[in-house]
């Protein structure tokens, strides 16, 4: 709702908006959706002004079309794929994160999305040398950890710190908090670090549903309102400054017993490809994960691949490594 | 005296204006746009393709196949004759920033090329050609229904100066909901408010103009209120006018303002079916109209280069 107040653009004074008023016509969407030459002839006001107006409004307030072939030259020459380090989920991801999308890992907890989370920020910014945006909503955020990643990476104590410091981190506990998080990021931050040298490739949240989930259920719409307030701000960052985008979301079971992404069906279909991450089955307490593609637009669904968390750059083993991961592990 | 001569001068320059802006919807009128009835028969009921001025909303929940169906209508109306097209000019409005570039022009390359095997093949380069069917296709971004609504004020006069611009797409138009639910407060009629003016609109561009309208929206409610907080019945008999496509899902209840539901012609149901026997996901969609009886159902695969059908009934 875009009130009409004088100044707002040229040809607007105050007699244009009391007469206007005295129709009952307070905001740009009425004043826009009514004929102006029933306008002219109900207000004293004169057609041509109403009309200049009008466009001006029009101009201002509007979305332009762009033509396809420009908006296809502009996203060949912007989007980027980010390899993730680990070859299978790469494999998974169609190569890697693609830049413009929002990408969702769900999976239950200890399933490992903090960790994925973390081997994907290391491998961005010491391996693509490129800064990464890192919301924390879970305090799950461990410095030493990222340290320890990057040290089995290289030994070189500056490239370490290097990498480090392009992992910036912004600590959220609520949703307004993050909403203002993602508004700062939009208007700033991000603005100045595309005009300034290094780029922002990457933003991920860890965890979205942590702040949603507790404003969803019961009969008010504000929870709603908020999670596609939230969906909408990390889109536009996406799309407008072509970075990729992480989240993470927890998991709930539907009427079968199947394992779904959490949030409900209004958050479903925010994400451009999904993720479930879990356990396999028969090692408690082994550092093996299976990665289920859930959803994806360049792939086919329900594809599976596993890897191990500790050893994030390998390959998936052959039938020889395998017996040599075999015999490390029944070491004590 | 003087009164009367001043209205009647305004009323002569408000006659002329009121006529040229006629002039110019005769003229399109006049030139037509072109049929869109059989863009693609194997969804559409028989004898019920979405002619001018028709409305078709394709309602699903996620992961159901609506996007992919309009990328393979949108290459269906852009590309040229020669390659089986229609050379439909197309306005896609989309709300969530969901329109996927890549992916459209990976299902024109692959349509394109398999309408060339056969014929000539001293054509322009591949990237000529996608580039001359991009050029009929705008994409514009909209992020709240109050900017929607002023696009498409601003749209009218696109469509009324370009007579080649035969099919509005908007995906999805139910993107808005939850926030104008919210912004609206307690009354029903502020929370729709917006809605409501965007179809109004949307009626007087498609008896005008004669384009056709394809509108996606979430099914995000549920037919039964197994969960308290989301579904709210709004407004019983807006739903009884679909209920002859017998509502398999549970997600299929429309639940957007009376104004929308008054103006769509034809409606289509998007499910995942089984798994089918080479690990392939089925998707099926059942049309209704409000022209034809019966509900026409198609199922199809989603596959690198577009989607296939499986049979036709």
């Amino acid at each position: 709702m875009v009130i009409l107040r004088e100044g707002i653009c040229p040809g607007i004074n105050e007699e244009f908006i009391k007469a206007l008023q005295s129709e009952d016509i307070k905001t740009v969407e009425d004043f826009v959706s009514c004929n102006p030459e029933e306008l002219a002839q109900k207000c004293s006001l004169s057609y041509k002004a109403l009309v200049a107006v009008r466009r001006v409004l029009l101009a201002q307030y509007t979305a332009f079309p762009v033509s396809g072939a420009d908006l296809y030259e502009e996203l060949l020459s912007a989007t980027a794929i980010l390899s993730t380090g680990n070859p299978s989920l790469d494999k998974l991801l169609d190569s890697g994160l693609y830049t413009g999308e929002i990408t969702e890992l769900t999976g239950s907890p200890g399933s490992g999305k903090t960790q994925v989370c973390f081997s994907v920020a290391v491998n961005i910014s010491h391996q693509l040398k490129q800064t990464v945006f890192y919301i924390d909503t879970k305090s799950g955020m461990c410095a030493n950890r990222l340290l320890q990643m990057l040290q089995t990476k290289t030994p070189n104590m500056e490239e370490q710190m290097e990498a480090l410091q392009k992992i910036k981190v912004f600590r959220v506990f609520d949703v307004f908090s993050l909403l203002a998080c993602l508004q700062h990021l939009r208007s700033n931050d991000l603005q100045k670090a595309s005009i300034g040298g290094g780029s922002v490739k990457a933003l991920m949240v860890d965890s979205v549903s942590a702040v949603l989930s507790s404003m969803l259920g019961g009969k008010q719409n504000e929870g709603m309102s908020l999670l596609m307030q939230v969906a909408g701000e990390l889109k536009m960052i996406a799309k407008d400054f072509n970075i990729a985008v992480l989240v993470t979301n927890h998991v709930t079971r539907d009427g079968n017993g199947h394992l779904k992404a959490g949030l409900g069906q209004s958050w479903s279909h925010v994400p451009r490809t999904r993720v479930l991450l879990q356990r396999v089955e028969d090692a408690e307490t082994s550092s093996l994960r299976t990665a289920t593609l859930t959803k994806s637009s360049r792939q086919a669904c329900h594809l599976v691949e596993e890897f191990d968390l500790c050893h994030w750059s390998e390959e998936k083993r052959t039938s020889i490594s395998g017996k040599r991961k075999l015999e490390e592990r029944s070491k004590p | 005296m003087e009164f009367r001569n001043y209205c009647a001068k305004i009323n002569d320059m408000t006659a002329r204006v009121r006529m040229a802006e006629n002039g110019a919807q005769l003229v399109s009128r006049l030139e037509g746009r072109q049929s869109l009835r059989d863009i693609e028969p194997s969804i559409f009921p028989v004898d019920g393709g979405p002619g001018q001025g028709d409305v078709v909303e394709f309602h699903g929940s996620e992961g159901t196949g609506k996007t992919e169906t309009l990328y393979h209508l949108i290459t269906r109306c852009i590309m040229p004759v020669q390659s089986r097209g229609l050379e439909v000019a197309v306005v896609f409005v989309d709300t969530d920033y969901h329109f996927d570039m890549l992916r459209l022009v990976s299902v024109l390359e692959g349509r394109l090329a398999e309408d060339c095997k056969g014929g000539d093949g001293s054509e322009n380069e591949p990237e000529e050609r996608v580039r001359s069917c991009l050029g009929r296709l705008s994409v514009v971004h909209c992020n709240s229904s109050v900017q929607l609504l002023l696009t498409l004020h601003y749209l009218e006069n696109t469509f009324s100066s370009q007579p080649s611009l035969g099919l509005l797409i908007i995906d999805s138009i139910s993107s808005f909901y939850w926030v104008d639910r919210f912004n609206g407060g307690e009354s029903t009629v502020c929370q729709e408010a917006n809605l409501r003016k965007c179809a109004e609109l949307l009626d007087r561009l498609r008896r005008n103009y004669g384009i056709v309208i394809f509108a996606t929206t979430h099914a995000i409610m549920r037919n039964y209120g197994s969960d308290p907080g989301v579904s709210e019945v709004p407004g019983p008999s807006s739903s009884r006018r679909w209920r002859s496509a017998d509502s398999v899902t549970d997600f299929d209840k429309p639940y957007l303002c009376r104004a929308w539901q008054r103006i769509v012609t034809h409606r289509m149901l998007f499910t995942k079916s089984h798994v089918s026997k080479d690990n392939k996901q089925v998707f099926s969609t059942a049309c209704t109209s409000i022209m034809t009886k019966g509900v026409k159902r198609c199922s199809f695969h989603v596959m690198e280069d577009g989607i296939k059908f499986v049979c036709d009934k």
